[in-house]
């Protein structure tokens, strides 16, 4: 009995005498593999950073510069000279926004069917849509393209908005959501005489803001940054989106011009941090959330 | 799963009237999904498996050839043998990588430090992760440029005399598209690591730290072992996408030197886009999706023995 209080006693005061020892190498070294390692991650954003807004001639030299020497906008301005920059932005936001806002309408819709309404063979349906999330979309590439071109949609945006419109991971994720939200809700809703449809539009939607917005950023993110697709799909320079356009850049500038192509990525990263920056929360606690239920 | 809405105590006829409504209403919900369902997974599967009994170049009608694609696939290709080991061995190295990694700093940012700097290194880490893969591998290009790229500048300060040739030789540029992809994706297995983390009651810690275990022992038998669904997670679907890597190697390396960084991926592209072979493009894509499917399997079946639930 004895020696169990007193081992309680050590234990006890073992925080207390680190908190007096003043500096302790062994606390600080996490701190500093962390710090080391998120210096290489930000590093080369920073890097183009320089490159983007600096003199071009001085933007890939040895030593390598982290400022930007007689900043202008040159860059960009040449970036806009020999691609047309502007209608890849364009294309990629209209084609992400197509898809976000389809994703969201066909996935919340099929999401309330499968944790709200009873109907023959549902189960089976959404056991076959979850599976899918085992294929590989690199699979179905050959067989999509020829889909595309008998439907002529060879060189449209259609062929880049259409297999989007639908996500199977969107419905299981909303699935899930909507199953914690209580159905004592709908029920008084119901007595009320509201039919399904206003129960989903007004009870439902209003309640899952947050679970919409994880779903829309990850879509969005995705659609933003998709390479794939436009690579085999679109052929018209004026069609382009932006992942596309800047290994266009970098091939109509060749391997040496750093500036302009910097430019040009920073243009395609900022929207994305933006966003990123606006809503972290959300992406953060998607991903874990996700991590953990699947 | 989902207990039946709650019957209203109106006459069984009304009832049924309602169930049928109800379920005419379901299918109206699922009805955008399912036809994108079948229109652009279903369909393509199984036109896919049609496809690879034939020779089809878009141009000319296609040609039914039996099993010619399978033949080449399994005997025929002296290419596909060092792809398909090129894949698996860049799969399996930036697993072990983003997973060995992403454990590791996640273990350290669970750590008792100020807010501020969590969220820093949080967001440091992870925002490669949403930077296009297009993006992230245009910029690397240019660090692992061999004359003027800060890596090898740095290097040659850390007493690396030899300026490495990145994305020329075959023995450097598959650890040059490892390291690019651990870049971009190590944030990710971070965050899930950590979401993990946080699931693991303090209890298990205190109650380890009155018997005395060492901080290595409580991370061995109580951090590992209740992290495992989150490794099995992972494994899962790092294991579907590092044998689908494209965007890498397609911008870095082109798939060079010769087939040196070529995957699985890269070579459908190639047979698909570039050669307009699609029969053989689709038999390939098919091998692909068996062997996902199979080690998937895999993984569940074996994860028995070592996932650990609570």
């Amino acid at each position: 009995m004895s020696t169990l209080a007193e081992q309680r006693t050590t234990t006890l005061e073992t925080p207390i005498q680190r908190a007096r020892k003043p500096f302790q190498f062994r606390r600080v070294l996490p701190l500093l593999i962390l710090g080391f390692g998120s210096l290489l991650m930000i590093a080369p954003f920073v890097w183009i950073i320089q490159a983007a807004f600096g003199e071009t001639s001085k933007a890939f030299v040895i030593p390598p510069l982290w400022f930007p020497v007689n900043p202008s906008l040159d860059n960009f301005i040449s970036a806009f000279e020999q691609v047309p920059f502007q209608l890849f932005t364009w294309n990629t936001l209209k084609i992400a926004t197509i898809v976000t806002i389809g994703q969201l309408i066909t996935c919340s819709l099929a999401a309330y069917a499968f944790a709200r309404l009873q109907f023959r063979g549902k189960n089976i349906v959404f056991f076959l849509l979850l599976s899918s999330l085992m294929i590989p979309s690199q699979v179905t590439l050959v067989p999509t393209f020829i889909i595309m071109r008998q439907l002529g949609l060879y060189n449209t945006h259609a062929s880049l908005i259409l297999p989007a419109l639908i996500s199977p991971f969107g419905v299981f994720l909303l699935r899930q959501y909507f199953l914690t939200i209580p159905a004592e809700l709908e029920d008084a809703a119901r007595v009320d005489g509201a039919s399904v449809f206003t129960i989903y539009l007004r009870i439902i939607l209003p309640l899952s803001g947050p679970v919409l917005t994880t779903l829309a950023i990850l879509t969005f993110v995705a659609q933003w940054n998709s390479y794939i697709g436009p690579l085999i799909y679109i052929n018209k320079i004026e069609l382009q989106v932006i992942t596309v356009g800047l290994t266009l850049m970098r091939g109509r500038f060749g391997a040496g011009a750093l500036g302009p192509i910097a430019a040009g990525i920073f243009m395609a990263v900022v929207p994305v941090l933006i966003v990123f920056l606006l809503l972290q929360r959300y992406i953060i606690k998607s991903i874990v959330t996700t991590g953990i239920k699947t | 799963m989902q207990a039946a809405p709650s019957a209203p105590s109106a006459p069984s006829v009304t009832y049924n009237v309602l169930k049928r409504r109800e379920a005419m209403i379901a299918y109206l919900f699922i009805a955008p999904t399912l036809v994108g369902f079948l229109l652009f997974v279903v369909g393509p599967m199984i036109i896919g498996i049609g496809i690879s009994f034939f020779k089809w170049n878009l141009l000319t009608p296609p040609v039914f050839v039996g099993l010619d694609n399978y033949t080449r696939l399994f005997s025929g290709d002296p290419r596909l043998g060092t792809i398909y080991s090129t894949t698996v061995r860049l799969a399996i190295q930036v697993i072990i990588c983003n997973i060995g990694f992403g454990l590791f700093f996640a273990v350290l940012l669970d750590r008792k430090m100020p807010n501020f700097l969590r969220n820093f290194f949080r967001l440091s880490y992870f925002f490669p992760f949403v930077v296009s893969g297009a993006a992230v591998a245009i910029i690397w290009t240019f660090l692992f440029n061999k004359d003027l790229g800060p890596l090898n500048y740095y290097l040659g300060l850390l007493g690396v005399n030899e300026r490495i040739n990145w994305l020329l030789s075959s023995d450097w540029s598959p650890i040059a598209i490892i390291i690019t992809d651990v870049w971009k994706n190590v944030g990710f297995y971070i965050l899930v690591f950590l979401g993990g983390l946080q699931g693991i009651s303090r209890d298990f810690y205190e109650a380890a730290e009155v018997d005395g275990a060492t901080g290595w022992q409580q991370f061995r038998s109580i951090t590992v072992p209740l992290l495992t669904p989150t490794i099995l997670f992972l494994l899962v679907i790092s294991v579907i996408g590092a044998l689908q890597i494209f965007d890498q190697p397609n911008i870095l390396t082109g798939g060079g030197p010769g087939d040196a960084t070529r995957t699985i991926v890269m070579y459908i592209y190639e047979q698909g886009f570039k050669f307009f072979d699609m029969g053989y493009a689709s038999t390939l894509a098919l091998s692909l999706f068996v062997i996902i499917l199979i080690l998937t399997v895999i993984q569940f079946r074996l994860s028995r023995s070592w996932v650990f639930y609570q």
